[in-house]
Protein backbone atom coordinates (compact mmCIF):
# COMPACT_ATOMS: atom_id res chain seq x y z
CA UNK A 1 0.00 0.00 0.00
CA UNK A 2 2.92 2.32 0.86
CA UNK A 3 4.62 1.50 -2.41
CA UNK A 4 1.44 2.14 -4.30
CA UNK A 5 1.20 5.51 -2.61
CA UNK A 6 4.87 6.24 -3.40
CA UNK A 7 4.40 5.34 -7.03
CA UNK A 8 1.34 7.52 -7.17
CA UNK A 9 3.18 10.46 -5.64
CA UNK A 10 6.28 9.98 -7.80
CA UNK A 11 4.11 9.67 -10.85
CA UNK A 12 2.35 12.85 -9.89
CA UNK A 13 5.57 14.72 -9.09
CA UNK A 14 7.35 13.62 -12.23
CA UNK A 15 4.74 15.10 -14.49
CA UNK A 16 5.71 18.76 -14.21
CA UNK A 17 9.45 17.94 -14.44
CA UNK A 18 8.96 16.04 -17.66
CA UNK A 19 6.89 18.85 -19.04
CA UNK A 20 9.53 21.36 -18.03
CA UNK A 21 12.36 19.37 -19.59
CA UNK A 22 10.27 18.90 -22.67
CA UNK A 23 9.89 22.65 -23.04
CA UNK A 24 13.61 23.12 -22.10
CA UNK A 25 12.85 26.23 -20.17
CA UNK A 26 13.08 25.33 -16.50
CA UNK A 27 16.49 23.58 -16.55
CA UNK A 28 18.73 26.55 -17.44
CA UNK A 29 16.72 28.83 -15.18
CA UNK A 30 17.22 26.52 -12.25
CA UNK A 31 21.03 26.19 -12.59
CA UNK A 32 21.31 29.91 -12.94
CA UNK A 33 19.47 30.39 -9.68
CA UNK A 34 21.64 27.99 -7.66
CA UNK A 35 24.94 29.52 -8.82
CA UNK A 36 23.65 32.96 -7.90
CA UNK A 37 22.90 31.80 -4.37
CA UNK A 38 26.30 30.14 -4.02
CA UNK A 39 28.23 33.19 -5.10
CA UNK A 40 26.40 35.24 -2.51
CA UNK A 41 27.20 32.88 0.36
CA UNK A 42 30.91 32.60 -0.45
CA UNK A 43 31.24 36.38 -0.55
CA UNK A 44 31.41 37.21 3.14
CA UNK A 45 35.15 37.01 3.65
CA UNK A 46 35.31 39.43 6.58
CA UNK A 47 38.73 40.83 7.36
CA UNK A 48 40.54 39.62 10.43
CA UNK A 49 41.43 42.31 12.91
CA UNK A 50 45.12 41.35 12.95
CA UNK A 51 45.22 41.71 9.19
CA UNK A 52 43.66 45.16 9.37
CA UNK A 53 46.14 46.25 12.06
CA UNK A 54 49.17 44.95 10.13
CA UNK A 55 48.15 46.54 6.85
CA UNK A 56 47.39 49.92 8.45
CA UNK A 57 50.66 49.92 10.40
CA UNK A 58 52.53 49.12 7.18
CA UNK A 59 50.92 52.08 5.43
CA UNK A 60 51.78 54.47 8.26
CA UNK A 61 55.34 53.13 8.57
CA UNK A 62 55.97 53.58 4.87
CA UNK A 63 54.90 57.21 4.99
CA UNK A 64 58.04 59.25 4.17
CA UNK A 65 57.94 61.57 7.18
CA UNK A 66 57.26 58.86 9.73
CA UNK A 67 59.85 57.17 11.92
CA UNK A 68 58.73 53.51 11.60
CA UNK A 69 59.98 52.62 15.09
CA UNK A 70 57.40 54.98 16.61
CA UNK A 71 54.41 53.37 14.91
CA UNK A 72 52.11 51.34 17.17
CA UNK A 73 48.42 50.46 16.86
CA UNK A 74 47.61 53.32 19.28
CA UNK A 75 49.83 56.01 17.80
CA UNK A 76 48.32 59.47 17.18
CA UNK A 77 49.31 60.84 13.77
CA UNK A 78 49.80 64.45 14.80
CA UNK A 79 50.67 64.30 18.52
CA UNK A 80 53.00 61.30 18.36
CA UNK A 81 54.32 61.31 14.80
CA UNK A 82 54.49 65.06 14.28
CA UNK A 83 52.37 64.99 11.14
CA UNK A 84 50.13 67.88 10.02
CA UNK A 85 46.56 67.82 8.77
CA UNK A 86 47.66 67.53 5.13
CA UNK A 87 49.74 64.45 6.00
CA UNK A 88 46.68 63.12 7.78
CA UNK A 89 44.66 63.41 4.57
CA UNK A 90 47.38 61.58 2.63
CA UNK A 91 47.47 58.70 5.13
CA UNK A 92 43.68 58.30 5.09
CA UNK A 93 43.71 58.34 1.28
CA UNK A 94 46.38 55.62 1.28
CA UNK A 95 44.21 53.55 3.65
CA UNK A 96 41.23 54.05 1.34
CA UNK A 97 43.20 52.65 -1.56
CA UNK A 98 44.64 49.75 0.38
CA UNK A 99 41.19 48.57 1.53
CA UNK A 100 39.31 49.71 -1.59
CA UNK A 101 37.08 52.08 0.34
CA UNK A 102 35.86 55.59 -0.07
CA UNK A 103 35.82 57.34 3.29
CA UNK A 104 33.55 60.41 3.31
CA UNK A 105 35.02 63.75 4.40
CA UNK A 106 33.08 63.81 7.65
CA UNK A 107 34.54 60.49 8.76
CA UNK A 108 38.00 61.13 7.33
CA UNK A 109 38.38 64.35 9.35
CA UNK A 110 37.80 62.40 12.56
CA UNK A 111 40.39 59.69 11.93
CA UNK A 112 43.55 61.09 13.52
CA UNK A 113 45.18 57.98 14.99
CA UNK A 114 46.00 54.40 14.09
CA UNK A 115 43.45 53.19 16.64
CA UNK A 116 40.59 55.09 14.97
CA UNK A 117 41.72 54.05 11.50
CA UNK A 118 41.79 50.39 12.56
CA UNK A 119 38.32 50.65 14.13
CA UNK A 120 36.89 52.34 11.08
CA UNK A 121 38.28 49.85 8.56
CA UNK A 122 37.53 46.81 10.70
CA UNK A 123 33.88 47.85 11.09
CA UNK A 124 33.45 48.78 7.44
CA UNK A 125 31.45 46.10 5.62
CA UNK A 126 33.07 46.79 2.24
CA UNK A 127 36.72 46.70 3.38
CA UNK A 128 38.74 44.12 1.44
CA UNK B 1 52.81 73.38 15.74
CA UNK B 2 50.30 71.24 13.91
CA UNK B 3 50.15 69.03 16.96
CA UNK B 4 48.79 71.74 19.23
CA UNK B 5 45.76 72.45 17.11
CA UNK B 6 45.25 68.92 15.95
CA UNK B 7 41.94 68.22 17.62
CA UNK B 8 39.49 70.78 16.30
CA UNK B 9 39.43 71.78 12.68
CA UNK B 10 37.77 75.04 11.76
CA UNK B 11 35.19 75.12 8.98
CA UNK B 12 37.60 76.69 6.56
CA UNK B 13 40.33 74.16 7.41
CA UNK B 14 37.86 71.38 6.65
CA UNK B 15 37.14 72.96 3.30
CA UNK B 16 40.83 73.15 2.48
CA UNK B 17 41.38 69.51 3.47
CA UNK B 18 38.33 68.49 1.46
CA UNK B 19 39.73 70.25 -1.60
CA UNK B 20 43.09 68.55 -1.07
CA UNK B 21 41.31 65.22 -0.87
CA UNK B 22 39.43 66.06 -4.06
CA UNK B 23 42.67 66.70 -5.92
CA UNK B 24 44.24 63.46 -4.68
CA UNK B 25 41.09 61.56 -5.73
CA UNK B 26 41.12 63.12 -9.17
CA UNK B 27 44.80 62.24 -9.54
CA UNK B 28 44.00 58.57 -8.99
CA UNK B 29 42.15 58.40 -12.29
CA UNK B 30 45.20 59.54 -14.26
CA UNK B 31 48.06 57.42 -15.56
CA UNK B 32 50.59 56.44 -12.86
CA UNK B 33 53.17 58.84 -14.22
CA UNK B 34 50.76 61.76 -14.35
CA UNK B 35 49.38 60.86 -11.01
CA UNK B 36 52.76 61.20 -9.33
CA UNK B 37 53.31 64.47 -11.14
CA UNK B 38 49.92 65.92 -10.16
CA UNK B 39 50.27 64.73 -6.57
CA UNK B 40 53.65 66.37 -6.12
CA UNK B 41 52.48 69.66 -7.66
CA UNK B 42 49.28 69.74 -5.60
CA UNK B 43 51.05 68.75 -2.40
CA UNK B 44 53.74 71.40 -2.89
CA UNK B 45 51.10 74.05 -3.58
CA UNK B 46 49.03 73.25 -0.48
CA UNK B 47 52.09 73.07 1.75
CA UNK B 48 53.53 76.28 0.46
CA UNK B 49 50.23 78.09 1.06
CA UNK B 50 49.82 76.55 4.50
CA UNK B 51 53.16 78.08 5.48
CA UNK B 52 52.95 81.43 3.75
CA UNK B 53 49.33 82.44 4.34
CA UNK B 54 48.15 83.62 7.72
CA UNK B 55 45.47 81.36 9.19
CA UNK B 56 43.21 84.34 9.78
CA UNK B 57 43.45 85.68 6.25
CA UNK B 58 40.04 84.28 5.39
CA UNK B 59 39.55 86.49 2.38
CA UNK B 60 42.65 85.15 0.70
CA UNK B 61 42.02 81.55 1.74
CA UNK B 62 38.47 81.73 0.43
CA UNK B 63 39.74 83.13 -2.83
CA UNK B 64 42.22 80.24 -3.13
CA UNK B 65 39.49 77.75 -2.27
CA UNK B 66 37.28 79.03 -5.07
CA UNK B 67 40.15 79.00 -7.51
CA UNK B 68 41.19 75.53 -6.41
CA UNK B 69 37.67 74.19 -6.89
CA UNK B 70 37.59 75.54 -10.42
CA UNK B 71 40.95 73.96 -11.18
CA UNK B 72 39.82 70.68 -9.69
CA UNK B 73 36.72 70.68 -11.92
CA UNK B 74 38.95 71.27 -14.89
CA UNK B 75 41.32 68.52 -13.87
CA UNK B 76 38.41 66.09 -13.56
CA UNK B 77 37.09 66.77 -17.04
CA UNK B 78 40.39 66.97 -18.85
CA UNK B 79 41.65 63.73 -20.38
CA UNK B 80 44.77 65.00 -21.97
CA UNK B 81 48.07 64.65 -20.16
CA UNK B 82 49.41 68.01 -21.17
CA UNK B 83 46.33 69.97 -20.24
CA UNK B 84 46.03 68.46 -16.79
CA UNK B 85 49.57 69.36 -15.82
CA UNK B 86 49.55 72.81 -17.42
CA UNK B 87 46.39 73.51 -15.47
CA UNK B 88 48.29 72.94 -12.25
CA UNK B 89 51.43 74.69 -13.39
CA UNK B 90 49.24 77.69 -14.05
CA UNK B 91 48.20 77.68 -10.40
CA UNK B 92 51.84 77.56 -9.35
CA UNK B 93 52.81 80.64 -11.29
CA UNK B 94 49.76 82.58 -10.15
CA UNK B 95 50.57 82.34 -6.50
CA UNK B 96 54.21 83.27 -6.77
Amino acid sequence: MASALRAAILGHVRVPVVVANGSKLLAPLWTHRTTAVRSMSSHDDHLEKNQVIDRILDIVKSFPKVDPSKVTPEVHFQKDLGLDSLDNVEIIMAIEEEFKLEIPDKEADKIDSCALAIEYVYNHPMAS
Amino acid sequence: MGALRAQKLSGIQKQVLSLYRGFLRAARSKTPENRVHIESLVSAEFRKNSQSIDRKNFLHIEYLLRRGKRQLDQLKTVDSVRLSSSNLELSDTKTQ
